[in-house]
């Protein structure tokens, strides 16, 4: 008997081992994602810190009700819808453009450059952007200062409903679009130089050679990171909104996370914040199911 | 052999992975319980040398975390923190407590901190709290000390006699169920909201403001000296601004007015932000009057015409100040203080600046000015700090024993030092004040006698006083003085008070008594997103993306959207007052 069970064990040896190096993953995963999941109970409360979870009174939807009776609820989800999704699209495009170009260029030191200098904005934060973006896009900015020489008439980038949403993705695509790169990088590395050789054999033009074969040998990856960033589509970026917008472009900056920032954290009212935050998330999780489905049905290609 | 060495490793690695997982356990759930008892005040007692002095120090030295409000501009000498100065010294030494800073913050980045704070549960043992709301949460969260015995234990009978000087207002704020549960800050009774001009560029410009002499201007001048500041370039910053507004727009505190549209308010007779009673007898809300929109109306004109800043709305209050000091701005609207900390900055970068204060007079000439709430900001203590009796004897040390003690100069020489050149009031380790109802006048008058030689420095009331005796009499005998301090004692005390007593003898003033000044049970739900409605429509309207009639939108979105029940919420509660 205990013979079996020690002889069951060592069957399992190196796999219990290879199990264990997880360990640190897993909790991480349950103290920081599923631990705090529990909080959701919030939303369906009238959640007073005092009292804690388990002793505030139970409300049912009444902060959904609520939420949806807000009028700027409409109106918070579409800025977030449109600024997430502009993003995604043109980060992606520049990304994929700019990888292409970059891997034309056949001097190394000129590439490797290239490549730092535009990498960089990625790793400073939103904090430290912010005033060089308010400071370029000001009335008397170095952006209208150039609109002036030009004649043309100055604009109030920050303070202006119609320009609030093209500044913030093209700045955010401005900071991303060189790191975001490298993946395609990699992917285009990987892409058998065989082909290339036998497509300038056909006479083959550079632009034919991008598009029937660097393109489709990109496709899975440019598909897997298009659908991993639909998980992504509610939360449009609080750091870079909220520490460029102010009251005026409330109504075409305002996104879902500022504005749950604001109302539920600012305001104190932890429940409400609370069911707009879960709203989010079951919308993130109903798109990116769907995104995988359309994946494989029209790609025959999916992540999960 | 191999066998045992990797049974023992599997062991091993198995414990360790049962050790840590209890341990994080051990960890989450010390984390949650927090089962210390606070001592009541006798046995805090036990740790004083004379236990219940308003003065007594602690045998072992205690310390004690604190939010701290901090300022832009402190002017704090070098090498000195909010954390380490002359006043955090003091306090070291008066009563052996080391002050530590859990947070330092300023304006709205305060609040924020706070209601993270209030979130997490982790609260400084002593911080300010800037609303009644605010307050309630803390008391409702069961997260706040109960001072009432230690009050009345503790207060010296100065800081007793000020809270009084208010009949009872001042204390009843902070009273909640019969219990004190915080030491609210004072705000004396409001005054309007003035208006600052650069008076160098007046002269420059040969501008006659205020032909009469009253001390009160008309809209209309204020437009053309805003005009031609901007044609003219007086700063000649190459970049001339209009006049620039926060984007909060109103507050119904006076203190924190500075660079509010309130003083355009004043002039049509409206009280954006107050509850006031209406005609009817009913409550209104002051934000949704037809003065209000008239005043809206007033302020989309002057942006369309570039008198306001074309920037309204995007600046936040350290651009706005830095307009001033840059000189592209020449024209501010704020509270008789404002030169202290705010236009100081103006003449730091220009010696010749100078100020003439100025408040609006409405169509018939009058001033209109609402009362103000006596008390809006509160130190509280954490429930369970051990020494929630420091709060009070800090408060005694700062605002009865420096501000009375003639020899403050020679028993706290490097505090008085402070005062002397004019470091920030709000170095100290409580940002408020705590004066009483008549100070701000009471004060004036000596001033203006001990300037005058009427009274000797010994015979006037405040520390604080004799300071700014001798820094405006500095700066009267050399007004081109690069003494900072001096400039800005004279400014806010000859300019500013000196026109609040004006006025105020002339009988100038027509009083508005707001008819509510708490918080009704539906605005926890509702008033964060009826202000950032109200925040929004003003702002669309006055920058012209809507039409002033878009007001009329704003209204009745507004009691739609939780407003009218607000409204019958206070008439309830004032009615069962009755």
């Amino acid at each position: 008997m205990k013979q079996g069970k020690l002889k069951a064990r060592g069957r399992l040896g190196p796999g219990a081992m290879y199990h264990m190096m997880m360990l640190p993953g897993i909790l991480f995963l349950l103290i920081f994602s599923y631990i705090p999941m529990v909080g959701v109970i919030t939303a369906f409360q009238d959640y007073v810190p005092a009292k804690g979870m388990f002793g505030s009174e139970f409300v049912g939807l009444k902060h959904f009700m609520y939420m949806f009776k807000l009028p700027d609820i409409a109106q918070v989800v579409s800025n977030t819808l449109v600024i997430a999704i502009g993003k995604i699209l043109l980060g992606t495009m520049m990304a994929i453009i700019f990888s292409v170009l970059l891997n034309e260029i056949r001097i190394k030191y000129v590439k490797k450059s290239v490549q730092t200098i535009v990498y960089l904005p990625h790793f400073l934060s939103w904090v430290v952007l912010a005033s060089v973006v308010v400071n370029m896009f000001s009335l008397d900015g170095i952006v209208n200062q150039m609109l002036a020489f030009f004649g043309l008439e100055n604009i109030n980038f920050l303070g202006s409903n119609t320009w609030f949403q093209p500044l913030i993705i093209g700045t955010d695509v401005w900071k991303e679009f060189g790191y975001s790169s490298i993946v395609y990088l990699a992917a285009i590395t990987s892409i058998d130089p065989g082909l290339y050789e036998a497509a300038g054999m056909d006479g083959a033009s550079w632009w034919r050679k991008v598009w029937h074969i660097t393109l489709p040998g990109m496709l899975p990856i440019i598909l897997l990171m298009g659908v991993m960033s639909l998980t992504n589509i509610l939360s449009a970026g609080f750091d870079q909104i909220y520490n460029l917008y102010n009251p005026v472009v409330y109504e075409s900056g305002d996104i879902l996370d500022t504005y749950v920032y604001r109302i539920g954290l600012v305001g104190r009212q932890y429940s409400f914040g609370t069911a707009v935050g879960l709203f989010k998330s079951v919308i993130g999780i109903v798109l990116l199911m769907s995104a995988n489905q359309l994946a494989k049905k029209y790609t025959d290609r999916k992540i999960f | 052999m191999k066998t045992t060495w990797s049974m023992k490793s599997k062991m091993l690695t198995k414990g360790l992975a049962v050790l840590s997982m209890s341990a994080l356990m051990v960890a989450i759930l010390a984390a949650c319980g927090d089962s210390s008892t606070p001592p009541t005040a006798e046995e805090a007692g036990k740790y004083e040398v004379t236990p219940g002095d308003p003065f007594s120090a602690y045998k072992d030295e205690i310390s004690v975390t604190m939010g701290r409000v901090t300022t832009a501009n402190p002017k704090l000498p070098a090498g000195d923190t909010y954390e380490n100065n002359a006043y955090t010294r003091l306090v070291k030494d008066t009563f052996n407590a080391q002050i530590t800073d859990q947070f330092e913050a300023n304006g709205e980045d305060y609040s924020r901190q706070v209601s993270l704070a209030i979130a997490s549960g982790e609260l400084p043992d002593m911080m300010r709290v800037d609303s009644k709301d605010e307050l309630k949460e803390l008391v409702d969260n069961d997260l706040i000390e109960d001072l009432t015995a230690i009050y009345d234990q503790y207060a010296t009978d100065n800081i007793k006699q000020i809270y009084d000087s208010y009949d009872g207002r001042a204390l009843d704020n902070a009273t909640i169920d019969g219990r004190l549960m915080g030491l609210p800050a004072t705000s004396l009774d409001s005054a309007p909201t003035m208006v600052w001009v650069r008076q160098d560029w007046l002269d420059l410009l040969g501008i006659q403001l205020d032909a009469d002499g009253d001390g009160a201007i008309s809209l209309s001048e204020v437009e053309k000296t805003a005009q031609e500041f901007l044609e003219r370039d007086p700063g000649q910053s190459g970049n001339p601004v209009g006049i620039p507004f926060v984007n909060t727009m109103n507050t119904t505190d006076y203190n924190g007015s500075a660079y509010t549209m309130l003083g355009v308010a004043s002039t049509e007779g409206a009280f954006p932000q107050y509850w006031m009673n209406g005609d009817d007898g009913k409550i209104v809300y002051g934000s949704t009057t037809e003065e209000t929109k008239q005043m809206l109306g007033i302020m989309a004109e002057w942006f369309k015409n570039g008198i306001i800043d074309p920037q309204f709305g995007t600046r936040t209050f350290d651009d706005i100040t830095a307009l001033y000091a840059n000189g592209q701005s020449g024209i501010a609207f704020g509270p008789w203080h404002i030169p202290d900390w705010g236009l100081i900055s103006a003449k730091q970068m220009d010696k010749n600046a100078k100020f003439s204060a100025y408040t609006l007079e409405d169509a018939d000439g009058k001033v209109n000015v609402a009362h103000a709430n006596p008390s809006n900001q509160f130190i509280v203590v954490r429930k369970g700090y051990e020494h929630p009796e420091l709060a009070v004897k800090i408060l005694n040390l700062f605002y009865d024993k420096l501000a009375n003690d003639k020899d403050a100069a020679t028993t706290m020489p490097e505090a008085a030092k402070y005062q002397e050149t004019g470091v920030d009031g709000s170095t100290r380790p409580f940002n408020i004040e705590v004066n009483s109802a008549t100070s701000l006048l009471d004060d004036y008058s000596d001033v203006v006698r001990g300037i005058k030689g009427e009274i000797g420095l010994d015979e006037v009331r405040t520390t604080e006083s004799k300071n700014n005796i001798g820094s405006i009499k500095t700066y009267l005998s050399d007004m081109d003085t690069d003494n900072v301090t001096a400039w800005s004692k004279y400014h806010s005390r000859i300019n500013g008070v000196g026109l609040i007593d004006k006025l105020t003898q002339e009988n100038k003033f027509v009083w508005m008594t707001p008819a509510f000044s708490g918080t009704a049970p539906s605005m926890k739900q509702t008033w964060a997103n009826l202000t950032k409605l109200e925040q929004e429509s003003f702002i669309k309207i006055i920058t012209g993306s809507e039409p002033l009639d878009y007001f009329d939108t704003f209204v009745n979105n507004w009691k739609k959207q939780g407003g009218d029940q607000v409204i019958q919420e206070i008439e309830d509660e004032i009615a069962a007052k009755q």
